[in-house]
């Protein structure tokens, strides 16, 4: 599973702790009112039923044989309250309900028949009830039916008030650490945006320690590497530019020499001539070498990108090359805006690669859609066998195809910097079979319309 | 016979460059340094000049300044390094053409054979004068006069300033410049930049927008009427 992100778990961290810091205030206070307000309900109902007791005693006292219910019926109880009276077991209301006696329990029947008064909570019909026992003589005792329909009620508004907080303190701990981590991350997206900077070329970017006090090490750390990178990068360019220079200097001289030699060339015995000959190629093909592995060498590059005649520049190189220009089937189209220079020595090279394996390019097609410039060379060879094509395009890699061993002249580094050409311009270099045989070499080229 | 100055430090690269331009039938000389070079430059004037930029004592780009200063002579450049930064110098100095070594005998020839060509302007027979405004171009005379002072520029800049007086208003792209002027088929674009910068400094007032010879975004270079 994939690790989510800091930023995803700070805000899940700040929400889950607001949750369960606003969820037990709230359960604390709900506890806390409830029984505060239950606590107030009952002493109210015990003073109430007492006053009802007392009126009651008085009333059943005035005659031998007094009318109970009459009794009851004086007393003011409202809606919530319902009195009874137990007289040897026998069950007395002010309607004729004696149906609420039912909601005595048993308990509490007893411990009122031992002369205790006594208060019970009970749950009634579905609704919570709170009974007071008031004995008045040892076979009289006074019940209070009192309903808490109103404080349930009451309770389950807190509830769900109380809830609503819970969950709207989360989402406000969601937006505190969502709004957290962007201030923590920000000195950490300073440096990946200058990180970025320094990829896309700028090496003189550094971070500004003094900014970020709290980052003093990371800053510190991070220019340091970057110094180190690019002090290493700049061993490497000079490396490569003393290396061009040792090198092309003798290939100067031998150029030259050679040249003076070529012109003599049938004033010589067979056998210097040929030897003269040998020198005369292989110096050619050092000289191409070395331009190669230079080449390559500065891959970091980036293109320098201009408007481009693209089949003006095709028809260019196929004449430097003696290869009929009129092979080259472009569309019509703006100019492409591609670097000339890597784009011409791209098109070169394929054109190399199929004389020496393919038999000379048979087509060369040019294609500009939607910004993505693509480029096709065709030859009727006897194609890249599928154990070559994913590794054609590396350095030193010569076509083993049947038959096809490979013309001497190559320098092996032609594909290799076909495909450092199209990453220069982020595109891909890649070869398929030519419907009818032969290979097919095709160059994506983003970018292309300015 | 032409003769051609060889400024090169590495003694087999100029003994090889002379004996094999003597081949190619030039009067080929050599000098180990840029002095020397200077020196035998004034003795007697050859009609090309390369020059290799690493050179002890003064080195290739003053040499360069140093040759223009009193001189339009070609000069050629024939150096290792390949650094943008390196050939836009030399360029700027005051070269006329920038080739990276090892170069072929037979595309050296080949350049200098370019270089020498004499400005040749179809109209020149007919037109002895072209004016742009207060410019004025006369291809027989290999003359240009700004408010009728004469400008100097050298031979390249002149067919330059010729090839897109010959098409007044009309946009002439880099590589049809480098074909007209350095005889290249697919070169290096960076040479008619810097010449047409060079020309600027000579034929526009002041640092502002150029006036006269004016760059058409993505397409190349015209010169104004």
């Amino acid at each position: 599973m994939k690790r989510a992100g800091l930023r995803v778990r700070v805000i899940a961290g700040f929400a889950a702790g607001a949750l369960a810091l606003s969820a037990t205030m709230a359960l604390v206070s709900f506890q806390v009112v409830r029984q505060s307000l239950l606590d107030e309900r009952e002493r109210t109902a015990v003073r109430a039923a007492y006053y009802d007791a007392s009126v009651v005693r008085a009333g059943l006292g005035t005659s031998r044989d007094p009318d109970v219910v009459a009794v009851l019926r004086t007393l003011d109880t409202g809606e919530n309250r319902r009195a009874l009276l137990q007289r040897d077991n026998e069950w007395y209301a002010r309607q004729a309900d004696t149906g609420a006696a039912v909601a005595v329990p048993p308990e509490l029947q007893r411990r009122a028949a031992e002369g205790v008064p006594s208060v019970q909570r009970v749950r009634a019909d579905g609704t919570p009830t709170l009974v007071v026992a008031v004995p008045l003589s040892e076979s009289v005792v006074f019940y209070e039916v009192d309903s808490l329909r109103e404080l349930e009620h009451t309770l389950s508004v807190l509830t769900v008030v109380l809830t609503l907080v819970a969950v709207s303190t989360a989402f406000l701990g969601a937006g505190l650490g969502w709004y957290a981590s962007r201030y923590v991350l920000r000195p950490l997206r300073r440096v990946a945006d200058a990180a970025e900077e320094i990829a896309g070329g700028a090496s003189k970017y550094r971070l500004d320690p003094a900014a970020e006090p709290d980052l003093g090490r990371l800053t510190t750390s991070f220019n340091h590497m970057v110094d180190e990178l690019s002090t290493r990068l700049e061993r490497d360019r000079r490396f490569a530019a003393d290396v061009s220079h040792e090198l092309r200097s003798p290939l100067q001289t031998l150029a030259a020499a050679v040249s003076v030699l070529e012109r003599r060339r049938d004033q010589l015995d067979d056998r210097t001539a040929t030897a003269a000959g040998l020198v005369s190629a292989e110096v050619a093909r050092f000289q191409q070498l070395v331009n190669d592995l230079l080449e390559l060498s500065r891959g970091d590059r980036p293109a320098e990108r201009v408007p481009v005649d693209l089949p003006e520049l095709a028809g260019q190189v196929c004449r430097e090359r003696g290869v009929d220009p009129a092979i080259v089937d472009a569309a019509p189209g703006g100019p492409w805006c591609v670097d000339r220079r890597l784009v011409g020595q791209l098109l070169g090279n394929l054109l190399d690669n199929a004389r020496a394996y393919g038999g000379g390019a048979v087509a060369v097609r040019l294609r500009l859609s939607d910004g993505v410039g693509t480029i096709e060379v065709d030859d009727e060879g006897p194609g890249v066998s599928p154990e070559d094509k994913p590794l054609i395009f590396d350095r030193f890699v010569r076509g083993r195809s049947a038959g096809a061993r490979a013309d001497t002249a190559g320098t092996g580094l032609g594909l290799a910097l076909v495909a450092q050409h199209a990453a220069a311009h982020g595109g891909t270099a890649t070869v398929t079979d030519r419907p009818g045989g032969g290979a097919r070499f095709r160059v994506d080229l983003p970018g292309c319309t300015p | 016979m032409s003769a051609v100055l060889v400024i090169e430090d590495d003694d087999r690269i100029r003994l090889s460059l002379v004996l094999a331009l003597e081949d190619e039938g030039y009067a080929a000389t050599g000098a180990p340094t840029a002095e020397e070079g200077l020196a035998a430059q004034r003795r007697s004037p050859a009609d090309t000049v390369l020059v290799d930029l690493m050179l002890p004592g003064i080195d290739g780009f003053e040499c360069i300044r140093q040759l223009r200063r009193s001189d339009d002579v070609p000069i050629v450049v024939i150096s290792a390094r390949d650094d943008t930064h390196d050939i836009v110098a030399a360029l700027e100095a005051g070269a006329d053409d920038y080739l990276v070594k090892p170069v072929a005998v037979k595309e050296l020839t080949a350049r200098l054979r370019a270089l020498r060509r004499r400005a040749r302007v179809a109209l020149a027979a007919e037109v002895p004068v072209l004016a742009f405004g207060d410019l004025e171009i006369s291809p027989e005379a290999g003359e240009v006069r700004l408010r009728g002072e004469p400008v100097a520029v050298t031979r390249t800049e002149f067919q330059l300033l010729c090839e897109l007086a010959e098409h007044p208003g009309r946009v002439l792209s880099r590589q049809q410049l480098l074909q007209r002027v350095w005889g290249y088929d697919g070169g290096d674009e960076r040479l008619v930049d810097v010449h047409v910068g060079r020309l600027r400094q000579k034929i526009e007032d002041g640092a502002g927008a150029p006036r006269r010879l004016v760059t058409v975004r993505g397409l190349g270079y015209k010169l104004q009427r």
